[in-house]
């Protein structure tokens, strides 16, 4: 146990190794300060850039950025009001208040010191976890691994904030897709329609980055600029500091929130950063000054945050049941190194899990010594307007997507899935359960496989595991059973614990923005229609291989014509009263810094931002897809070289001398690249 | 000095409204907070319409806080008040265990004297 622990320590000390976390770091405090990509982003950047090397160093450049991607993502918050991920918003409500009375130091400090100290202990919780897991993960048989692929699944369907059905409906999309190409039993090939490329299934990166990354640009590259100045980096860093000791507790208690919501599928980053605060507010005896600047609620949501990550890594390591959406990614990422989540990585990558714990470790340590030298000159960054950084964001993912397979098919089925993405996040599904589903497609299968083979008949759920895990199934039923209950009771009583459900919706702007209109019923429509679609035909497909097709467009159907239902019963329900809007229209508890900025929207301006949305999303799309033209035309760097400025010039409207010099970098990087980084440029027709 | 209510468009939030009118002094300011997750705050003019008593020294506050029992103890500490005025609601013990309870957290955590009133028997 500890020699494995004390080796991978002493791997550590290779140079190489330490390169790709250090690079791992930096990368993932950049893109902690870009807005909206957060961890998700952090992994699906650098994903592609690791396909060329060995497990290790990817994996240690890997964690490096998923460690440190909520230390960073605090400084716009704090700095601007303007939340770099939508778990920083919590920071948010204390931060910047605290910034506006001239102590952003002390902010910060307190929130790089936080994010440290959560990063730390959620790299001993996974440290723990391992022992204590073992026994077991070892005593697991195929049938209770098929039982946590369907168990991960439903957790992220129910666990996602909102709509249990809409969560279902997501996950269950998720599944079909994962089904797409070749059967691993019968070797047949399903939903492929014949065609050669769709026969090797949809690429991970392909589907992570559409679905996450494209989605993201396409609904920030309208977003208004920040017209706040940012408040000035005054204040000491000693006080924040001293500070920050009196209040370990705080972090400690964070912390463990942190790693909870982060074991939990589906409970991701933000939602656990909001049970912090909610405890930090409940427990305080004295609660005058949340909100105003209180030091406890930037310490507990910030180490929570970052412990959140570590969390994430329990299940997915050990159990391979990814618990949010960079570990879905990173499983995805073990899987092609032939590295068998499970049980096989307790037996025989023990050393890779502590290099993972020991990375996670030290790079929390070092992004938050580097964020305290370099906030000054990076927080220029947060300032950016994204539709600036658009262009160069979608170079990078597209070039990403391209390595897996090097095929243009799946830039392609990217920029639809991009589409589908918008939409969803738009109509209020949730998209993590969409990928969990996505990636335990397949090792549901064989699961199922392997126990029907080696059990015969129906003995096998009989097995205690089994038992148990069934029993798991049910409560998140009965969770979600009391919260519509909660709701429907006239919730003069709400319950207490769950801020995050209303809060959440105001600080994003698309999040859901389109529920309740005639879009999310044509989501849900189009949703029955995939599913029936897929029923038919799976139809056609040999008795082994139509089974988990079946199954999953069966219960997809169910999910998504309860959920049709639900909309139309929504809309007859508006029809009949017009001013329910008004209630709906103040969220739970913006607090006064939020409401500072944000003036309560009417009804008609709101429908004008949505359709202002959406005419940027479809533009954005459509020049997504021009690009892709061009690249099939010209290569990529030629591509690049026509599409960059045009962009900059037409859809951020910038000046010509910025839009010049920066298609000249960014052609550079993508000239040096080839030769720095195992990287294959798409070619061209004409080249 | 201050009373605060922990306010809700209910007949238990209208008695607890009632119920301050009547414990507070002449002149004294009454600062109503919405304890109703998602519910419109009241405005002003309806409140002073309803309780012309209250003309003129009632306000409503609506905290810096998601939770509506943490919102409405933020705001007494803040405001230094004398007294914070609830309204209850009948609950079985089943239903207190399963939907929680805003009363009982104001209750045990405020840090001045919480009055707690029933609205009449014929409204619930």
């Amino acid at each position: 146990m500890t020699d494995a622990a004390f080796s991978a320590l002493a791997s550590l000390a290779d140079p190489s190794l330490l390169m790709m976390l250090a690079v791992g770091v930096v990368a993932g405090l950049v893109i902690g300060l870009i807005p909206g990509l957060g961890g998700t982003g952090a992994v699906a950047i650098l994903l592609p850039i690791t396909f060329g090397m060995d497990p290790e160093p990817a994996l240690a450049m890997l964690i490096g950025a998923l460690a440190v991607v909520h230390t960073s993502d605090t400084v716009a918050a704090v700095l601007l009001g303007a939340p770099g991920s939508a778990s920083a918003s919590v920071t948010m409500l204390d931060g910047y208040s605290m910034a506006r009375q001239g102590q952003a130091k002390r902010a910060l400090s307190l929130a790089f010191l936080s994010s440290m100290a959560g990063g730390l202990i959620g790299a001993v919780g996974l440290t723990l976890a391992i022992p204590l897991a073992r026994p077991l993960v070892l005593s697991f048989g195929s049938p209770e691994l098929f039982m946590l692929t369907i168990l991960g699944v439903s957790l992220a369907a129910v666990l996602s904030r909102g709509n249990v059905v809409k969560g279902l409906t997501a996950g269950l999309l998720g599944l079909l897709l994962g089904l797409v190409g070749t059967s691993p039993t019968t070797a047949e090939e399903r939903f492929s329609f014949g065609s050669l490329f769709l026969s090797d299934g949809i690429s991970l990166v392909a589907v992570a980055l559409g679905v996450f990354g494209l989605a993201e640009i396409a609904s920030r590259v309208g977003q208004r600029r920040v017209s706040e100045k940012p408040v000035e980096l005054s204040g000491g860093w000693g006080s924040g500091i001293r500070e920050w000791l009196t209040h370990w507790t705080h972090v400690i208690r964070g912390a463990l929130i942190g790693i909870w919501a982060g074991v939990l599928p589906g409970v991701g980053a933000t939602a656990g950063t909001w049970l912090a605060y909610g405890q930090a507010v409940a427990t305080a005896k004295d609660k005058r000054s949340f909100g105003k600047g209180d030091p406890r609620g930037i310490v507990g949501p910030e180490s929570a945050n970052n412990s959140v990550e570590a969390g994430d890594l329990i299940p997915t390591f050990l159990f391979g049941i990814p618990g949010g959406v960079p570990s879905a990614m990173l499983l995805g990422m073990l899987l092609t190194y032939g590295i068998q989540p499970g049980p096989a990585i307790v037996t025989d990558h023990l050393d890779l899990m502590y290099l993972i714990v020991w990375a996670f470790a030290i790079a929390s340590v070092a992004g938050a010594f580097l964020c305290f030298l370099a906030t000054g000159s990076l927080a220029k960054l947060t300032k950016v307007p994204f539709a600036v950084l658009g262009p160069g964001l979608l170079v990078v993912m597209l070039l990403g997507a391209f390595q897996e397979g090097g095929q243009l098919g799946d830039l392609w089925v990217m920029v639809a899935l991009g589409v589908v993405g918008f939409f969803l996040k738009a109509t209020g599904m949730p998209r993590a359960p969409f990928l969990i589903g996505f990636v335990l497609a397949i090792p549901m299968e064989r699961y199922y496989y392997l126990t029907a083979s080696l059990y015969d008949g129906a003995s096998w759920v009989a097995r205690p595991g089994v038992l148990v895990f069934a029993a798991l199934l049910v409560v998140p039923v009965l969770w979600s059973l009391v919260k519509r209950l909660r709701r429907a009771s006239g919730a003069a009583d709400d319950g207490h614990r769950d801020e995050h459900e209303s809060d959440e919706d105001s600080v994003d702007d698309l999040e859901g923005s389109l529920a309740r209109t005639p879009w999310s019923l044509a989501v849900a429509v189009i949703a029955v229609l995939i599913f029936a679609g897929a029923l038919w035909v799976s139809g056609s497909f040999s008795a082994e291989a139509s089974l988990m097709p079946r199954l999953v467009a069966l219960g997809g159907l169910v999910a998504a014509a309860v959920l049709t239902w639900q909309e139309l019963r929504a809309r007859r329900d508006r029809a009949r009263q017009d001013d329910v809007a008004d209630v709906e229209e103040t969220p739970g508890g913006s607090g006064t810094t939020m409401l500072a900025t944000r003036v309560a929207p009417k009804v008609d301006a709101r429908a004008l931002a949505r359709r202002h949305d959406l005419v940027i999303a479809m533009r954005t799309f459509t020049a997504m897809a021009a690009f892709l033209v061009l690249v099939m035309l010209g290569g990529y760097l030629a591509a690049t070289l026509v599409f960059t400025p045009l962009f900059l010039l037409y859809a951020a409207r910038t000046r010509p001398r910025t839009a010049i010099i920066y298609t000249l970098v960014l052609g550079a990087v993508l000239m040096a690249l080839p030769s720095l980084l195992p990287v294959d440029l798409p070619l061209g027709l004409l080249q | 000095m201050t009373i605060v209510v922990a306010y809700a468009d209910t007949p238990p939030g209208h008695a607890a409204v009632t119920g301050a009118v009547a414990e507070s002094r002449e002149g004294e300011p009454v600062v109503i907070v919405p304890a109703v997750r998602g519910e419109r705050s009241p405005e002003v003019g309806e409140v002073e319409s309803r309780w012309p008593d209250l003309a003129g020294r009632v306000e409503v506050e609506r905290g810096d806080l998601g939770d509506p029992a943490d919102t409405v103890i933020q705001v007494a500490q803040r405001l230094d008040a004398r007294l914070i005025v609830l309204g209850l609601r009948t609950r079985t013990p089943v239903g207190k265990l399963v939907f929680g309870s805003t009363a009982q957290r104001i209750l045990l955590d405020a840090t001045c004297p919480v009055l707690s009133v029933k609205p009449p028997v014929a409204a619930t």
